[in-house]
């Protein structure tokens, strides 16, 4: 399906549950907060929340700041 | 009196949070927090792109025992934004506090009052513990405690610029108007300055450029913790009076003049 994840279009060829995307991505669950358009997941619910095409999707970590 | 930093239901024994930002490496970053003694350090937000590499700070920060990360809301322009940030960095961060920061022009960095104290209002009511980074303005610090801010965070001169504490008479007024702690954050370039904010009575300094931009950081970090200390003992105390006239150490007595040399 075709997503846009973090502003970029992104070809998603797995299953459509959040948690693939993260393993696709190979981005930790653990140390990703996702936003679906606009709406903040749940981590608790990443394997249940199914993706749709045309889907935006804000991937965001943790960084060094002051 | 409790001698530990009370933020929300928490007490921290060191007076000295740092920034993780700006260092040369996290490596260097790590070694600075741990020879800070910091309790309590911010965090940013930023996106994970796929295929591109990670730097991840939050693996070698978790490993430091008893270290609070408090993500912060850089890059927030509004209220709105700065609201969903904080929320993201709960998710994040797992950590109740959040540094609310929202500074919309680039140049200088000053903090939008309006903006921030909506902010608060909505993150406060949210179940936030809420360190606001705001302007020195005695009014607002009012404002903010008022709406059940955990602290409030007056900026000693723009961020990064190492001006130290240009806005002494107003930090002066917000520590004594004060009843929740008063964390003086940002412009701070060295620990003289950071020993001066304890003096006066400040409650904690938020450190990160006079740090990460030092030559030797990890020694800066430590000399910085040594300096909120000892500021920290002088207020407690408590500073002699000053006078225009000088006092005498030493007895005056008029022996050499009155001759009995040898």
């Amino acid at each position: 399906m075709n997503l846009v994840v973090n502003g970029e279009a992104y070809r998603h060829n797995g299953q459509s549950t959040i948690a693939d995307l993260l393993r696709e991505c190979r981005a930790e669950a653990g140390r990703t907060a996702v936003m679906v358009n606009g709406d903040i997941v749940p981590k608790s619910t990443f394997d249940m929340v199914r993706l749709s095409d045309g889907d935006h999707v804000e991937l965001i970590m943790i960084a060094a700041g002051g | 009196m409790t001698e530990g930093l009370k933020l929300g239901d928490r007490v921290f024994s060191s007076r000295l949070l740092l920034g993780t930002g700006k260092f040369s490496s996290t490596d260097a970053m790590i070694r600075a927090v741990r020879a800070s003694g910091a309790e309590l350090v911010t965090v940013a937000l930023r996106r994970f792109h796929p295929g591109r590499p990670v730097d991840d700070v939050l693996a070698p920060l978790a490993a430091i025992e008893g270290l609070m990360l408090v993500p912060n809301t850089s890059g927030a322009r509004d209220a709105g934004e700065a609201v969903r940030a904080a929320q993201l960095g709960r998710e994040l961060c797992g950590s109740p506090f959040v540094k609310l920061e929202i500074h919309p022009n680039p140049h200088h960095l000053l903090p939008d009052p309006i903006e921030t104290f909506e902010a608060a209002k909505i993150l406060v009511g949210e179940g936030f513990l809420v360190l606001p980074y705001m302007p020195a303005d005695p009014v607002l610090a009012r404002r903010l405690e008022d709406i059940g801010c955990a602290a409030v965070m007056p900026l000693g001169a723009a961020i990064g610029s190492g001006q130290g504490l240009t806005t002494m008479s107003m930090l002066k007024l917000i520590i004594r108007d004060a009843s929740v702690p008063v964390i003086v954050d940002a412009g701070l370039r060295s620990p003289s300055e950071a020993a001066l904010t304890m003096e006066i009575g400040g409650d904690a300094v938020l450190v990160n450029s006079a740090i990460a931009a030092a030559e030797n950081p990890e020694l800066m970090a430590s000399a910085f913790a040594a300096a909120v200390r000892a500021g920290r003992d002088a207020w407690k105390a408590g500073l002699m009076p000053q006078s225009d006239a000088a006092a005498a150490t030493s007895p005056l007595t008029a022996f050499l003049a009155g001759g009995e040399a040898g």
